[in-house]
């Protein structure tokens, strides 16, 4: 019987250490295993008397699978990981450019003329999907999916919640002002304040993702990230988020909110929003169940600090013209 | 990959995005476009015309002062950001009609005042500067 203690890298959550503790006390002369999160470290007991470096890579095949690695020494694992940040950062960058050279482009601004129907606001949803509006609604959406897949690496099902409740909530809160009419204002500094609350999300969640808070695993258990991971698990959470993103600041979902007002009918409020949203969903759902599979790819750690850099960028965006929206910075942007 | 060469590329790259998203609006394709009215008065009032379209346009322009104005905000097609308006001087704030002119009352401006629109999101924006 001898102790080993193991540096471990991919730690990102707390379930980690469960996942770990279950595979490795699974394996045959492990007699128990301890997975401290704060320290990075593995210790355990294990009768079969070999070296820790061959121990190491034993138990590294057997949870690589799911992006943990075992090392006796530390330094090179943290060198890997750094090498993967200076990748990152132009990737992410270079995504970021693409993203506001097609907002600068005007391609996205032919007009659809005449009276909106679904068909239009279809193509409405699509257009919306890739343009400005993604800088909140599609990096909040890509941030959360990316956290989701980092800490449950099969948990595609909080995903297909976050769509429904996206889906749902168009649908029938575009009734319900079918209904209720020109009554109902839409307020903007209600939506702006959300798009504001939704960057600073956006900003804690893509700093996470590129690992500028790795240093000190801790950081992940505090706080907005503890109750992040509390309710991610929930099944209410989930909708309660594809509900919430109605009121995100978006022109293309307030003209449409107008025009589902002017509507009339339950009936044509309801169509309006809900191809609208059905419009925006291909991009959306890209964004999240490609978040899902590249986790579970062998480029994950690059496509999370990716993600991360894509993330603050949009975070800092929506940030900057929130505030701008409110009247307490002057305007920065002008694309 | 190289962190040199990474620190090297991402500086670029965020130079770029500076100059996609600067402020700075270019003056020359301003004036050059066909569709942008000046500014006129008419039975004593100055109408300023703005189009909200993917952005507004003129994003600056100067206007005369001390004369009781009217923004006339056209709109054809437009259902992003731009059509949802607020100019927090005025407390305006309204969602244009994808379609049509919106005649926004800003009252008698004065030497030096400054008139600033956005959209609901902020990334957005036009200036409308008063002068003697």
């Amino acid at each position: 019987m001898s102790k080993y203690t193991f540096h471990v890298t991919g730690t990102h959550c707390a379930s980690c250490k469960i996942l770990i503790e279950d595979i490795l006390g699974d394996q045959g002369g492990v007699k128990s295993v301890e997975v401290n999160l704060k320290k990075q470290i593995v210790e355990l007991e294990d009768d079969t008397d070999q070296s820790a470096e061959d121990l190491a890579k034993v138990l590294t095949t057997k949870i690589i699978g799911n992006g943990y690695t075992l090392s006796v020494d530390k330094k090179e694992k943290e060198k890997n990981s750094d090498n993967i940040i200076w990748t990152a950062i132009p990737i992410g960058l270079v995504f970021l450019v693409l993203f506001f050279l097609l907002q600068k482009s005007g391609i996205l601004n032919f007009g659809i003329g005449g009276k909106v129907t679904p068909a239009t606001s279809f193509i409405i949803g699509l257009i919306a999907s890739v343009s400005s509006c993604l800088a909140v609604v599609g990096g909040l959406v890509l941030s959360l999916s990316a956290k989701i897949s980092q800490d449950d690496k099969s948990d595609t099902k909080t995903i297909v919640l976050f769509h429904t409740g996206r889906l749902v909530s168009f649908a029938l809160l575009g009734g319900v002002l079918g209904i209720v009419g020109e009554a109902v204002g839409v307020n903007f500094t209600f939506a702006t304040i959300l798009g504001i609350i939704a960057s600073v999300v956006m900003l804690l969640l893509g700093l996470n993702l590129a690992g500028v808070f790795a240093k000190s695993a801790v950081a992940f258990d505090s706080g907005i990230f503890k109750f992040f991971r509390k309710v991610e698990h929930k099944n209410f959470a989930p909708l309660l988020v594809g509900f919430g993103t109605f009121f995100l600041p978006c022109g293309f979902t307030q003209s449409m909110q107008v025009t589902a007002l002017s509507s009339g009918s339950f009936t044509s409020g309801f169509l309006i929003m809900f191809a609208f949203a059905l419009g925006t969903l291909p991009m959306l759902a890209l964004l999240s169940f490609g978040s899902a599979s590249f986790a579970q790819s062998k480029h994950a750690p690059l496509f999370f600090k990716s993600a991360g850099v894509v993330v603050i960028g949009l975070g800092i965006f929506a940030l900057l013209s929130g505030l701008a929206g409110l009247g307490i910075i002057n305007p920065i942007f002008n694309i | 990959m190289n962190k040199t060469a990474s620190i090297i590329i991402a500086i670029g790259l965020v130079i770029g995005i500076g100059f996609i998203l600067s402020n700075k609006k270019n003056v020359e394709e301003v004036t050059k476009a066909p569709q942008i009215e000046q500014s006129y008065i008419k039975d004593g009032v100055q109408y300023i015309p703005i189009i909200a379209k993917g952005g507004y346009l003129p994003r600056t322009s100067i206007a005369q002062s001390d004369i009781p104005t009217k923004l006339v905000v056209k709109t054809n097609g437009t259902y992003d950001c731009s059509s949802s308006l607020v100019i927090r001087s005025l407390n305006y704030q309204k969602i244009l009609p994808n379609t049509g002119e919106t005649i926004i009352d800003v009252g008698t401006p004065k030497d030096g005042e400054k008139l600033l629109g956005l959209c609901s999101m902020g990334m957005y924006s036009f200036e409308v500067a008063f002068k003697v």
